[in-house]
Protein backbone atom coordinates (compact mmCIF):
# COMPACT_ATOMS: atom_id res chain seq x y z
CA UNK A 1 0.00 0.00 0.00
CA UNK A 2 1.34 3.40 -0.92
CA UNK A 3 -0.26 6.31 0.90
CA UNK A 4 0.82 9.51 -0.79
CA UNK A 5 -0.10 11.47 2.33
CA UNK A 6 3.26 10.25 3.63
CA UNK A 7 5.15 11.30 0.51
CA UNK A 8 7.98 13.80 0.61
CA UNK A 9 7.96 15.62 -2.76
CA UNK A 10 11.52 16.84 -2.21
CA UNK A 11 13.01 13.37 -1.91
CA UNK A 12 13.70 12.84 -5.61
CA UNK A 13 15.32 16.27 -5.96
CA UNK A 14 17.61 15.44 -3.08
CA UNK A 15 18.64 12.17 -4.73
CA UNK A 16 19.46 13.73 -8.10
CA UNK A 17 21.86 16.09 -6.34
CA UNK A 18 23.83 13.10 -5.02
CA UNK A 19 26.89 11.73 -6.87
CA UNK A 20 25.47 9.23 -9.40
CA UNK A 21 21.82 10.15 -8.82
CA UNK A 22 21.49 12.36 -11.92
CA UNK A 23 19.53 9.95 -14.14
CA UNK A 24 16.70 9.21 -11.71
CA UNK A 25 13.99 11.33 -13.37
CA UNK A 26 14.38 9.58 -16.73
CA UNK A 27 12.94 6.30 -15.41
CA UNK A 28 9.69 5.31 -17.15
CA UNK A 29 9.27 2.15 -15.14
CA UNK A 30 9.84 -0.57 -17.76
CA UNK A 31 11.41 -2.98 -15.25
CA UNK A 32 14.31 -4.00 -17.52
CA UNK A 33 16.58 -3.40 -14.51
CA UNK A 34 14.63 -5.83 -12.33
CA UNK A 35 14.54 -8.41 -15.12
CA UNK A 36 18.33 -8.18 -15.56
CA UNK A 37 19.18 -8.24 -11.87
CA UNK A 38 21.13 -11.29 -10.62
CA UNK A 39 20.21 -10.54 -7.01
CA UNK A 40 16.50 -10.38 -7.79
CA UNK A 41 16.88 -13.69 -9.65
CA UNK A 42 17.47 -15.30 -6.23
CA UNK A 43 15.60 -12.99 -3.88
CA UNK A 44 12.53 -11.11 -5.06
CA UNK A 45 12.54 -8.85 -2.03
CA UNK A 46 15.15 -6.81 -3.91
CA UNK A 47 13.70 -4.87 -6.83
CA UNK A 48 15.59 -1.90 -8.32
CA UNK A 49 12.52 -0.69 -10.24
CA UNK A 50 10.47 -0.61 -7.06
CA UNK A 51 13.16 1.36 -5.22
CA UNK A 52 13.29 3.89 -8.06
CA UNK A 53 9.48 4.20 -8.29
CA UNK A 54 9.14 4.67 -4.54
CA UNK A 55 11.86 7.31 -4.70
CA UNK A 56 10.08 9.17 -7.49
CA UNK A 57 6.85 9.04 -5.51
CA UNK A 58 8.64 10.49 -2.48
CA UNK A 59 8.32 7.51 -0.13
CA UNK A 60 11.45 8.62 1.67
CA UNK A 61 11.22 6.74 4.95
CA UNK A 62 10.15 3.52 3.32
CA UNK A 63 13.07 3.58 0.86
CA UNK A 64 15.71 4.63 3.35
CA UNK A 65 14.74 2.20 6.07
CA UNK A 66 14.43 -0.81 3.76
CA UNK A 67 17.11 -3.44 4.43
CA UNK A 68 16.74 -4.59 0.81
CA UNK A 69 18.22 -1.35 -0.55
CA UNK A 70 21.60 -2.80 0.46
CA UNK A 71 21.12 -5.99 -1.56
CA UNK A 72 22.30 -4.27 -4.76
CA UNK A 73 25.60 -5.95 -5.70
CA UNK A 74 26.54 -2.99 -7.91
CA UNK A 75 27.14 -5.43 -10.80
CA UNK A 76 25.79 -3.00 -13.44
CA UNK A 77 23.72 -5.63 -15.30
CA UNK A 78 20.82 -3.12 -15.05
CA UNK A 79 22.94 -0.19 -16.25
CA UNK A 80 23.85 -2.06 -19.44
CA UNK A 81 20.21 -2.66 -20.36
CA UNK A 82 18.34 0.47 -19.28
CA UNK A 83 16.58 1.80 -22.43
CA UNK A 84 16.68 5.29 -20.93
CA UNK A 85 20.43 5.18 -20.51
CA UNK A 86 20.17 5.58 -16.75
CA UNK A 87 23.21 4.41 -14.81
CA UNK A 88 20.84 2.41 -12.63
CA UNK A 89 23.46 0.95 -10.29
CA UNK A 90 24.79 4.48 -9.72
CA UNK A 91 21.29 5.77 -8.91
CA UNK A 92 20.79 2.97 -6.38
CA UNK A 93 24.24 3.80 -4.97
CA UNK A 94 23.22 7.48 -4.66
CA UNK A 95 20.17 6.40 -2.65
CA UNK A 96 22.44 4.30 -0.41
CA UNK A 97 24.72 7.31 0.13
CA UNK A 98 21.68 9.42 1.01
CA UNK A 99 20.50 6.72 3.43
CA UNK A 100 23.91 6.85 5.15
CA UNK A 101 23.61 10.64 5.49
CA UNK A 102 20.27 10.06 7.18
CA UNK A 103 21.55 7.59 9.72
CA UNK A 104 21.00 4.28 7.95
CA UNK A 105 24.50 2.83 7.58
CA UNK A 106 24.69 -0.99 7.80
CA UNK A 107 27.06 -2.22 10.51
CA UNK A 108 29.28 -4.06 8.00
CA UNK A 109 30.14 -0.80 6.27
CA UNK A 110 30.96 0.86 9.59
CA UNK A 111 33.47 -1.92 10.26
CA UNK A 112 35.06 -1.40 6.84
CA UNK A 113 35.19 2.34 7.40
CA UNK A 114 36.95 1.82 10.70
CA UNK A 115 39.51 -0.53 9.11
CA UNK A 116 40.22 1.97 6.37
CA UNK A 117 40.63 4.74 8.90
CA UNK A 118 43.10 2.74 10.98
CA UNK A 119 44.93 0.81 8.25
CA UNK A 120 44.10 2.28 4.86
CA UNK A 121 43.24 -1.24 3.76
CA UNK A 122 40.60 -3.87 4.55
CA UNK A 123 42.91 -6.53 5.95
CA UNK A 124 45.52 -6.09 8.59
CA UNK A 125 49.02 -6.85 7.27
CA UNK A 126 50.77 -8.76 10.04
CA UNK A 127 54.45 -9.63 10.36
CA UNK A 128 53.43 -13.17 9.45
CA UNK A 129 52.07 -11.92 6.11
CA UNK A 130 55.21 -9.93 5.39
CA UNK A 131 57.40 -12.96 6.15
CA UNK A 132 55.24 -15.18 4.00
CA UNK A 133 55.50 -12.67 1.14
CA UNK A 134 59.26 -12.58 1.53
CA UNK A 135 59.46 -16.38 1.51
CA UNK A 136 57.42 -16.46 -1.70
CA UNK A 137 59.68 -13.90 -3.36
CA UNK A 138 57.03 -11.15 -3.28
CA UNK A 139 58.00 -7.53 -2.54
CA UNK A 140 57.10 -5.91 0.82
CA UNK A 141 53.90 -3.86 1.17
CA UNK A 142 52.93 -0.99 3.48
CA UNK A 143 51.30 -2.11 6.72
CA UNK A 144 49.27 1.06 7.01
CA UNK A 145 48.47 3.94 4.68
CA UNK A 146 47.59 6.94 6.93
CA UNK A 147 46.73 9.15 3.94
CA UNK A 148 43.38 7.34 3.70
CA UNK A 149 42.37 8.64 7.15
CA UNK A 150 43.16 12.15 5.94
CA UNK A 151 40.72 11.70 3.01
CA UNK A 152 38.05 10.37 5.39
CA UNK A 153 38.51 13.45 7.58
CA UNK A 154 38.38 15.74 4.57
CA UNK A 155 35.06 14.47 3.22
CA UNK A 156 33.50 14.30 6.67
CA UNK A 157 32.25 10.75 6.19
CA UNK A 158 33.39 9.69 9.67
CA UNK A 159 31.15 12.29 11.26
CA UNK A 160 28.24 11.30 8.99
CA UNK A 161 28.27 7.75 10.34
CA UNK A 162 29.15 8.86 13.87
CA UNK A 163 32.75 7.66 14.09
CA UNK B 1 59.77 -4.58 -22.17
CA UNK B 2 56.40 -3.02 -21.38
CA UNK B 3 56.22 -1.25 -18.02
CA UNK B 4 53.13 -0.87 -15.84
CA UNK B 5 52.39 0.18 -12.27
CA UNK B 6 50.99 -2.85 -10.42
CA UNK B 7 48.05 -2.08 -8.14
CA UNK B 8 47.54 -4.87 -5.59
CA UNK B 9 44.59 -3.65 -3.52
CA UNK B 10 43.61 -5.27 -0.20
CA UNK B 11 42.84 -8.92 -0.85
CA UNK B 12 45.52 -10.04 -3.32
CA UNK B 13 48.70 -9.29 -1.30
CA UNK B 14 47.52 -10.97 1.93
CA UNK B 15 44.86 -13.47 0.91
CA UNK B 16 45.69 -14.46 -2.67
CA UNK B 17 49.47 -14.54 -2.94
CA UNK B 18 49.20 -17.41 -5.40
CA UNK B 19 47.35 -15.06 -7.77
CA UNK B 20 50.06 -12.43 -7.37
CA UNK B 21 52.91 -14.96 -7.75
CA UNK B 22 51.46 -16.49 -10.89
CA UNK B 23 50.66 -13.07 -12.39
CA UNK B 24 54.22 -11.92 -11.78
CA UNK B 25 55.69 -15.12 -13.22
CA UNK B 26 53.53 -14.94 -16.33
CA UNK B 27 54.27 -11.23 -16.78
CA UNK B 28 58.02 -11.86 -16.60
CA UNK B 29 57.78 -14.54 -19.29
CA UNK B 30 55.92 -12.06 -21.52
CA UNK B 31 58.40 -9.22 -20.90
CA UNK B 32 55.91 -7.15 -18.90
CA UNK B 33 57.62 -5.19 -16.13
CA UNK B 34 55.64 -4.46 -12.98
CA UNK B 35 56.64 -1.36 -11.04
CA UNK B 36 55.52 -1.36 -7.39
CA UNK B 37 53.17 1.41 -6.21
CA UNK B 38 54.61 2.51 -2.85
CA UNK B 39 51.93 4.01 -0.64
CA UNK B 40 49.00 2.51 -2.55
CA UNK B 41 45.95 1.83 -0.38
CA UNK B 42 42.58 0.14 -0.71
CA UNK B 43 41.05 1.08 -4.09
CA UNK B 44 38.08 2.75 -2.37
CA UNK B 45 35.36 0.44 -3.68
CA UNK B 46 34.26 -0.88 -0.25
CA UNK B 47 33.17 2.65 0.67
CA UNK B 48 31.29 3.48 -2.51
CA UNK B 49 27.94 2.47 -1.01
CA UNK B 50 28.68 4.68 2.01
CA UNK B 51 29.94 7.75 0.19
CA UNK B 52 30.82 7.77 -3.50
CA UNK B 53 32.94 10.92 -3.28
CA UNK B 54 35.15 9.48 -0.54
CA UNK B 55 35.68 6.27 -2.47
CA UNK B 56 36.54 8.20 -5.63
CA UNK B 57 39.07 10.36 -3.79
CA UNK B 58 40.75 7.28 -2.31
CA UNK B 59 40.87 5.76 -5.80
CA UNK B 60 42.16 8.99 -7.34
CA UNK B 61 44.99 9.16 -4.81
CA UNK B 62 46.10 5.71 -5.98
CA UNK B 63 45.90 6.89 -9.59
CA UNK B 64 48.08 9.86 -8.63
CA UNK B 65 50.86 7.52 -7.47
CA UNK B 66 51.03 5.89 -10.90
CA UNK B 67 50.57 9.22 -12.65
CA UNK B 68 53.72 10.57 -10.98
CA UNK B 69 55.59 7.56 -12.34
CA UNK B 70 53.88 8.17 -15.71
CA UNK B 71 52.84 4.53 -15.87
CA UNK B 72 49.56 2.91 -16.85
CA UNK B 73 48.03 0.85 -14.07
CA UNK B 74 47.45 -2.89 -14.05
CA UNK B 75 45.03 -4.28 -11.49
CA UNK B 76 44.45 -7.93 -10.64
CA UNK B 77 40.97 -7.38 -9.20
CA UNK B 78 37.78 -6.65 -11.13
CA UNK B 79 36.33 -4.25 -8.57
CA UNK B 80 39.59 -2.35 -8.10
CA UNK B 81 39.75 -1.98 -11.90
CA UNK B 82 36.24 -0.51 -11.99
CA UNK B 83 36.86 1.82 -9.05
CA UNK B 84 40.18 3.14 -10.37
CA UNK B 85 38.75 3.51 -13.89
CA UNK B 86 35.87 5.55 -12.48
CA UNK B 87 38.31 7.82 -10.63
CA UNK B 88 40.42 8.18 -13.76
CA UNK B 89 37.30 9.40 -15.58
CA UNK B 90 36.27 11.69 -12.70
CA UNK B 91 39.68 13.39 -12.72
CA UNK B 92 38.53 15.06 -15.96
CA UNK B 93 35.60 16.59 -14.11
CA UNK B 94 36.44 20.10 -12.83
CA UNK B 95 34.51 19.89 -9.59
CA UNK B 96 36.02 16.55 -8.61
CA UNK B 97 39.50 17.64 -9.67
CA UNK B 98 39.25 20.70 -7.41
CA UNK B 99 38.48 18.48 -4.39
CA UNK B 100 41.36 16.24 -5.35
CA UNK B 101 43.73 19.26 -5.55
CA UNK B 102 42.49 20.56 -2.19
CA UNK B 103 43.92 17.42 -0.59
CA UNK B 104 47.30 18.28 -2.09
CA UNK B 105 47.25 15.53 -4.73
CA UNK B 106 48.32 15.96 -8.32
CA UNK B 107 47.72 14.17 -11.58
CA UNK B 108 50.67 15.22 -13.75
CA UNK B 109 50.35 12.58 -16.48
CA UNK B 110 47.18 11.13 -17.94
CA UNK B 111 47.31 7.39 -17.47
CA UNK B 112 44.98 4.45 -18.10
CA UNK B 113 43.80 1.61 -15.87
CA UNK B 114 43.36 -1.94 -17.10
CA UNK B 115 42.76 -5.36 -15.65
CA UNK B 116 45.79 -7.63 -16.13
CA UNK B 117 43.71 -10.01 -18.24
CA UNK B 118 42.66 -7.16 -20.52
CA UNK B 119 46.32 -6.21 -20.91
CA UNK B 120 47.10 -9.80 -21.92
CA UNK B 121 44.33 -9.61 -24.53
CA UNK B 122 44.92 -6.11 -25.88
CA UNK B 123 48.56 -5.20 -25.27
CA UNK B 124 50.17 -8.64 -25.56
CA UNK B 125 47.70 -10.39 -27.82
CA UNK B 126 46.51 -13.93 -28.46
CA UNK B 127 49.25 -14.70 -31.03
CA UNK B 128 52.11 -13.79 -28.72
CA UNK B 129 50.53 -15.76 -25.88
CA UNK B 130 50.13 -18.78 -28.16
CA UNK B 131 53.78 -18.70 -29.05
CA UNK B 132 54.71 -18.75 -25.34
CA UNK B 133 52.72 -21.95 -24.69
CA UNK B 134 55.06 -24.90 -24.26
CA UNK B 135 52.73 -27.45 -22.72
CA UNK B 136 49.18 -27.47 -24.07
CA UNK B 137 46.57 -28.44 -21.50
CA UNK B 138 44.36 -30.16 -24.07
CA UNK B 139 42.83 -32.63 -21.65
CA UNK B 140 41.19 -29.93 -19.51
CA UNK B 141 37.64 -28.58 -19.67
CA UNK B 142 36.95 -25.48 -17.60
CA UNK B 143 34.41 -22.70 -17.19
CA UNK B 144 35.64 -19.13 -17.45
CA UNK B 145 34.08 -16.82 -14.85
CA UNK B 146 34.39 -13.22 -16.05
CA UNK B 147 33.00 -11.50 -12.96
CA UNK B 148 30.89 -8.34 -13.23
CA UNK B 149 33.49 -5.61 -13.28
CA UNK B 150 35.71 -7.14 -15.96
CA UNK B 151 33.54 -5.77 -18.76
CA UNK B 152 30.85 -3.79 -16.92
CA UNK B 153 30.03 -0.95 -16.74
CA UNK B 154 30.79 -0.59 -20.45
CA UNK B 155 30.71 3.22 -20.21
CA UNK B 156 33.90 2.99 -18.16
CA UNK B 157 35.65 0.29 -20.17
CA UNK B 158 34.49 0.20 -23.77
CA UNK B 159 36.08 -3.23 -23.88
CA UNK B 160 34.66 -6.64 -24.83
CA UNK B 161 30.89 -7.15 -25.16
CA UNK B 162 29.03 -6.53 -21.89
CA UNK B 163 26.26 -8.93 -22.92
CA UNK B 164 28.19 -11.65 -24.78
CA UNK B 165 31.77 -11.42 -23.55
CA UNK B 166 34.39 -13.50 -25.34
CA UNK B 167 37.90 -12.20 -24.61
CA UNK B 168 38.52 -14.31 -21.51
CA UNK B 169 37.28 -17.49 -23.23
CA UNK B 170 39.79 -16.84 -26.00
CA UNK B 171 42.55 -16.39 -23.44
CA UNK B 172 41.61 -19.64 -21.70
CA UNK B 173 41.61 -21.50 -25.03
CA UNK B 174 45.16 -20.29 -25.69
CA UNK B 175 46.34 -22.72 -23.01
CA UNK B 176 44.82 -25.70 -24.83
CA UNK B 177 42.21 -26.11 -22.08
CA UNK B 178 38.71 -25.87 -23.49
CA UNK B 179 36.55 -23.03 -22.19
CA UNK B 180 33.10 -24.62 -22.11
CA UNK B 181 30.03 -22.58 -23.09
CA UNK B 182 27.56 -22.52 -20.22
CA UNK B 183 24.36 -20.89 -19.07
CA UNK B 184 24.27 -17.69 -16.99
CA UNK B 185 27.88 -16.92 -17.78
CA UNK B 186 27.63 -13.33 -16.54
CA UNK B 187 26.10 -14.31 -13.19
CA UNK B 188 27.51 -12.30 -10.28
CA UNK B 189 29.48 -14.29 -7.66
CA UNK B 190 27.53 -12.62 -4.84
CA UNK B 191 30.64 -11.15 -3.24
CA UNK B 192 29.22 -7.64 -2.89
CA UNK B 193 26.34 -8.81 -0.72
CA UNK B 194 28.40 -11.17 1.47
CA UNK B 195 28.59 -8.58 4.26
CA UNK B 196 24.87 -7.77 4.00
CA UNK B 197 23.24 -11.21 3.68
CA UNK B 198 25.53 -14.23 3.72
CA UNK B 199 22.81 -16.74 2.83
CA UNK B 200 21.96 -14.77 -0.32
CA UNK B 201 25.63 -14.42 -1.30
CA UNK B 202 26.23 -18.17 -0.87
CA UNK B 203 23.09 -18.92 -2.89
CA UNK B 204 24.44 -16.76 -5.72
CA UNK B 205 27.84 -18.49 -5.62
CA UNK B 206 26.14 -21.87 -5.50
CA UNK B 207 24.40 -21.17 -8.81
CA UNK B 208 27.59 -21.17 -10.83
CA UNK B 209 29.16 -23.96 -8.80
CA UNK B 210 26.19 -26.16 -9.67
CA UNK B 211 26.55 -25.22 -13.33
CA UNK B 212 30.25 -26.14 -13.16
CA UNK B 213 29.34 -29.48 -11.63
CA UNK B 214 26.63 -30.19 -14.20
CA UNK B 215 29.10 -29.47 -16.97
CA UNK B 216 31.60 -31.85 -15.41
CA UNK B 217 34.46 -29.36 -15.73
CA UNK B 218 37.90 -29.73 -14.17
CA UNK B 219 37.99 -26.21 -12.73
CA UNK B 220 36.41 -22.79 -12.58
CA UNK B 221 38.84 -20.12 -13.78
CA UNK B 222 38.66 -16.79 -12.00
CA UNK B 223 40.27 -13.39 -12.54
CA UNK B 224 39.09 -11.65 -9.38
CA UNK B 225 40.12 -12.34 -5.77
CA UNK B 226 36.66 -11.67 -4.44
CA UNK B 227 34.96 -13.99 -6.93
CA UNK B 228 37.44 -16.61 -5.74
CA UNK B 229 36.48 -15.93 -2.12
CA UNK B 230 32.91 -16.77 -3.11
CA UNK B 231 33.61 -19.83 -5.27
CA UNK B 232 36.52 -21.33 -3.37
CA UNK B 233 36.52 -20.13 0.26
CA UNK B 234 32.71 -20.34 0.48
CA UNK B 235 32.41 -23.55 -1.54
CA UNK B 236 32.03 -25.62 1.61
CA UNK B 237 29.27 -23.31 2.87
CA UNK B 238 27.42 -23.80 -0.42
CA UNK B 239 27.94 -27.56 -0.11
CA UNK B 240 26.46 -27.56 3.39
CA UNK B 241 23.56 -25.27 2.56
CA UNK B 242 22.54 -27.20 -0.55
CA UNK B 243 23.63 -30.67 0.65
CA UNK B 244 25.78 -31.36 -2.35
CA UNK B 245 29.41 -32.27 -2.97
CA UNK B 246 31.27 -29.97 -5.37
CA UNK B 247 35.00 -30.24 -4.88
CA UNK B 248 35.56 -27.92 -7.84
CA UNK B 249 39.05 -26.37 -7.99
CA UNK B 250 39.13 -22.62 -8.57
CA UNK B 251 42.26 -21.48 -10.38
CA UNK B 252 43.33 -17.96 -11.18
CA UNK B 253 43.87 -17.47 -14.89
CA UNK B 254 47.62 -16.73 -14.55
CA UNK B 255 47.97 -20.08 -12.78
CA UNK B 256 46.41 -21.88 -15.74
CA UNK B 257 48.42 -19.82 -18.22
CA UNK B 258 51.60 -20.44 -16.23
CA UNK B 259 51.05 -24.20 -16.37
CA UNK B 260 50.69 -23.94 -20.14
CA UNK B 261 53.97 -21.99 -20.23
CA UNK B 262 55.56 -25.05 -18.64
CA UNK B 263 56.00 -23.51 -15.15
CA UNK B 264 56.06 -25.94 -12.27
CA UNK B 265 53.25 -26.11 -9.72
CA UNK B 266 55.10 -24.12 -7.09
CA UNK B 267 55.93 -21.26 -9.44
CA UNK B 268 52.19 -20.65 -9.88
CA UNK B 269 51.44 -21.25 -6.19
CA UNK B 270 49.13 -24.23 -6.71
CA UNK B 271 49.68 -25.45 -3.17
CA UNK B 272 47.74 -22.42 -1.92
CA UNK B 273 44.54 -23.35 -3.73
CA UNK B 274 42.10 -24.33 -1.02
CA UNK B 275 40.21 -26.86 -3.11
CA UNK B 276 43.02 -29.23 -4.05
CA UNK B 277 43.36 -29.54 -7.83
CA UNK B 278 44.85 -33.06 -7.64
CA UNK B 279 42.61 -34.63 -10.28
CA UNK B 280 43.32 -31.73 -12.64
CA UNK B 281 47.07 -32.09 -12.14
CA UNK B 282 46.91 -35.80 -12.83
CA UNK B 283 45.08 -35.10 -16.06
CA UNK B 284 47.92 -32.90 -17.29
CA UNK B 285 50.61 -35.25 -16.07
CA UNK B 286 51.67 -33.31 -12.97
CA UNK B 287 50.88 -34.86 -9.64
CA UNK B 288 51.72 -34.06 -6.06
Amino acid sequence: MIDLKNADPHFKWEIIKMEGGEGLLKCFGCSDCAASCPVRYFDERYNPRKIIRLTLLGMKNRVLSSPFLWFCAHCHACTERCPQGILVAEVINAIKNYAVENGYCPEGYKVQLDLLKRLGRLYEVEDFDLKKRQRLGLPPIDKTIPEVARILEHTGILKKVGQ
Amino acid sequence: MKKYALFLGCTVPVRAQHYEMSARAVAKELAIEFVEMAGASCCGFPLKAVDAETSLLIAARNIAIASKQNLDVISLCNSCTAMLSDAQLQLKNNEFYREFKKLGFSYPNEITVKHFVRVLYEDIGIDKLKSAVKKRLDTLHVIAHYGCHYMRPSYLYGFDDPEIPHTFDELVNVTGAQSVEYMDKKMCCGGSVLGIDEALAVTMANHKLSIAKNNGVDALISICPFCTVMYEDNQRKAEEKFEIQYNIPVLYYPQLLGLSFGFDMNAVGLRFNRVRPNALLEKIGLSD
